[in-house]
């Protein structure tokens, strides 16, 4: 009998509940009907507390934090500008500044919706003045939005590794290439559109006569040159992996820095001064993602440390070196992340909860023999389910649809052989895309709201870029290398240098 | 109607103040959470000496933000639901849907309230003592003493679950009252600042 519980709830979203409560009142009315006798029900009570008493899920409130003091503090002009100076230039320019102002500001805030609301107040007017239609600005912004999520840091990849008890560096660094996978895919299409809508190209420098307090300059000019001091230090570990020898790290480093500040001199003798500057302004916000991942990388901090790290270095950013935040703002940004993390902690835990019941009820089981009677071949499984994951999708957010779908779709797709990070991945990236599907994509109506156009225009003119979108997913279900090299060449997917690469991302049945 | 309308601006005036006090303590306990991990790394990597402390102290932080902000979502319409059925349906329909699905939310709330008090918060381990988290200042209360008392930590889903009841009750007076065609007599909710995980 427990197994109804999954049509209950079904039936229960679709009239409309809240999820929090449908997750709760489907198994709680099943078992008070068979009686509790053993108070399954207080079970399900103290599993719902102990699943957001977790650390690693406290990254989520501090990701969400970062990325609202970041934007707060005035940085999505500067990730415009840095943009706007590398492919203002080409055809349909702003629409490609619009794409990779995304990728950046996935590395800051990991939110559609934060990416939709800040990019599209600040390009979709822009775009308009520039010759776009007001559809085609929004639909392109909606489109790219869904990037942030994808790319490190992620809201949603830390539910999904938190419920599915997966590493949460694995997923950040699987995100990394699918979703730069799919800005190259927009912009691609934006080339091809460019030609037949005979798209602009726009400036590459729309304030002349930049100008950086000398604070920033300074701390751009610091951070400049320990990064490219941090590449050559990678770049030496290649050397030393080919010629095994002791060196000291430290050592190492300093002998790289003079070599990083002769590079950036060599460099900035190169390009004009506003452009330079509109580099350098950029250089302070981007670091959150290079503090992010290195930190995690290199073991210095767990994802929830760095994520902690992240707001600090957000905050002096913000109050101290840009000097774009005050004490309301500070309130404001708490308040915000405090009120959208603390009804997703507690969807986090009903959906703990839930995945109790769905354990007890054997419906995994059960939905496995139905799903290997439609064919044994797991890639046309692997088909079927992200046409599934795409409907899900149109309907539900990505965050609650990971959390009901995961634990019973997660545990058949890894008998059948598919690497659980793989397949975090393929459902973390195709209900991504689901923000901005109609009829109920949370990203189009915010692409509405901020550009005043319908939101049925927009799921008009979206399509084009949701049809890149879907290649993309395709490609990544199809093709694991894809997301799954970086976490393997960083030993984040846990097989022993004796598994070789194929066996490692594409586990036997 | 009066007496729908006086409870209604009752439930309104008690529940804005609560959560305002709420909302307050979550983004102190937000503020705190950060400092404390913050500290965590500072104490591990500068003074070679991590406090086993503030990993329990995040965490406890964390459930009281969410028990104390989490109504103030509800409130403000801040829980995920697909309301397509909702905003389809004609006006009656839609607002005798609304009141099923408001019942229905507030007999979850009223199961989970009496099993977190008799099945989590008052019980042996919630009577227990924390593991690492102290009084400071060699403050001792109750029988465990100078550590805080585990319930201290259960109690903030319990006292969370208390304050989406109270809202479930004003929402569902409020949908009665749109239903009955007053809807324009009831204090507005202020619903900004609202994103999520996506």
């Amino acid at each position: 009998m427990l197994l109804w519980f999954l049509p209950i709830f079904l039936l229960l979203i679709m009239i409309g509940l809240p999820v929090i409560f449908a997750l709760l009142a489907s198994p709680i009315a099943l078992i008070m009907l068979e009686g509790d006798q053993r108070n399954v029900v207080a079970g399900l009570y103290r599993n719902l507390y102990n699943g957001m008493d977790s650390f690693p899920l406290m990254a989520l409130p501090f990701f969400m934090l970062a990325g609202e003091v970041m934007n707060r503090g005035g940085i999505t002009l500067r990730l415009v500008e840095f943009s706007q100076a590398f492919m203002g230039h080409l055809r349909g320019g702003l629409a490609h500044v619009n794409i990779l102002a995304s990728i950046l500001f996935a590395g800051l805030s990991g939110s559609a919706v934060a990416d939709t609301s800040a990019l599209g107040s600040t390009l979709i007017p822009a775009m308009e003045k520039n010759g776009y239609t007001r559809k085609f600005a929004a639909a392109i912004t909606a489109a790219s939005s869904v990037i942030g999520p994808i790319i490190p840091p992620s809201g949603i990849m830390i539910i999904y590794a938190y419920v599915m008890g997966e590493s949460v560096a694995a997923l950040f660094l699987a995100g990394i290439v699918p979703g730069i996978l799919v800005g190259v895919g927009l912009m691609v299409m934006v080339r091809l559109m460019a030609d037949r809508y005979d798209l602009p190209k726009a400036e590459r420098i729309v304030r002349k006569d930049q100008t950086i307090t000398p604070l920033e300059s300074a701390v751009s000019f610091v951070l400049i040159r320990i990064n490219i001091a941090g590449v050559l230090y990678a770049v030496s570990g290649l050397v030393t992996w080919i010629f095994p020898m002791e060196v000291n790290g430290w050592l190492i480093f300093a002998l790289t820095l003079p070599i990083a500040h002769v590079i950036a001199q060599a460099t900035k003798a190169r390009v004009s001064n506003d452009f330079r500057l509109v580099c350098k302004k950029a250089v302070a916000p981007l670091q959150t993602p290079i503090i992010i991942l290195g930190g995690i990388l290199i073991g210095v901090f767990t994802p929830t440390e760095a994520s902690a790290v992240a707001v600090a270095y957000a905050l002096i950013i913000s109050f101290f070196v840009l000097r774009s935040m005050n004490g309301r703002d500070l309130i404001d940004v708490l308040t915000r992340s405090a009120l959208s993390t603390s009804a997703v902690l507690l969807l986090v835990g009903a959906a703990v909860s839930f995945k109790t019941v769905v354990s007890l009820s054997y419906a995994p089981q059960i939905l496995s023999d139905y799903i290997l009677s439609l064919s044994d071949n797991p890639l046309v499984l692997l088909f079927l389910i992200n046409i599934l994951l795409f409907i899900v999708g149109m309907f539900l957010d990505a965050g609650p649809a990971i959390i009901i779908l995961g634990p019973i779709l997660g545990p058949i797709f890894v008998d059948l052989g598919v690497h659980p990070v793989h397949f975090a991945i393929i459902m973390s990236v195709n209900l991504t895309v689901g923000l901005a599907t109609p009829p109920m994509g949370l990203v189009l109506f915010v692409a509405s709201s901020v550009s005043g156009e319908k939101v049925e225009t927009i799921s008009r003119a979206i399509l084009p870029f949701l049809a890149v979108e879907v290649v993309v997913i395709f490609l990544i279900t199809y093709v694991p290398a894809i997301s799954m090299t970086v976490p393997y060449l960083a030993g984040f997917l846990g097989c022993g240098p004796e598994a070789g690469f194929s066996a490692c991302i594409s586990p036997s049945p | 109607m009066q007496i729908l309308l006086a409870a209604a601006g009752l439930l309104h005036w008690v529940n804005s103040r609560i959560l305002a006090l709420g909302r307050w303590i979550g983004i102190i306990a937000l503020a705190i959470m950060v400092g404390l991990i913050l500290g965590q790394v500072f104490f591990r990597y500068a003074l070679n000496d991590a406090p086993n402390w503030t990993e329990e102290g995040a965490r406890f932080g964390m459930l009281w933000m969410t028990g104390l902000v989490a109504p103030l979502a509800y409130r403000m319409g801040g829980f995920v639901a697909i309301d397509m059925l909702e905003a389809a349906l004609p006006k009656l329909l839609a607002g005798l849907l609304g009141i099923l699905l408001l019942g229905i939310s507030l007999w979850v709330l009223l199961i989970a309230w009496d099993r977190g008090l008799n099945n989590h918060v008052d019980t042996l381990s919630g009577r227990g003592c924390s593991s690492s988290l102290r009084w400071p200042f060699g403050i001792e209360i109750g029988k465990c003493g100078a550590k805080f008392q585990n319930n201290y930590q259960y109690s903030a889903l319990w006292v969370g679950v208390i304050l989406l009841i109270l809202v479930n009750i004003e929402l569902i007076i409020r949908q009665v009252i749109t239903l009955l065609g007053q809807g324009d007599r009831l204090p507005a909710i202020n619903n900004n600042a609202l994103a999520g995980a996506d």
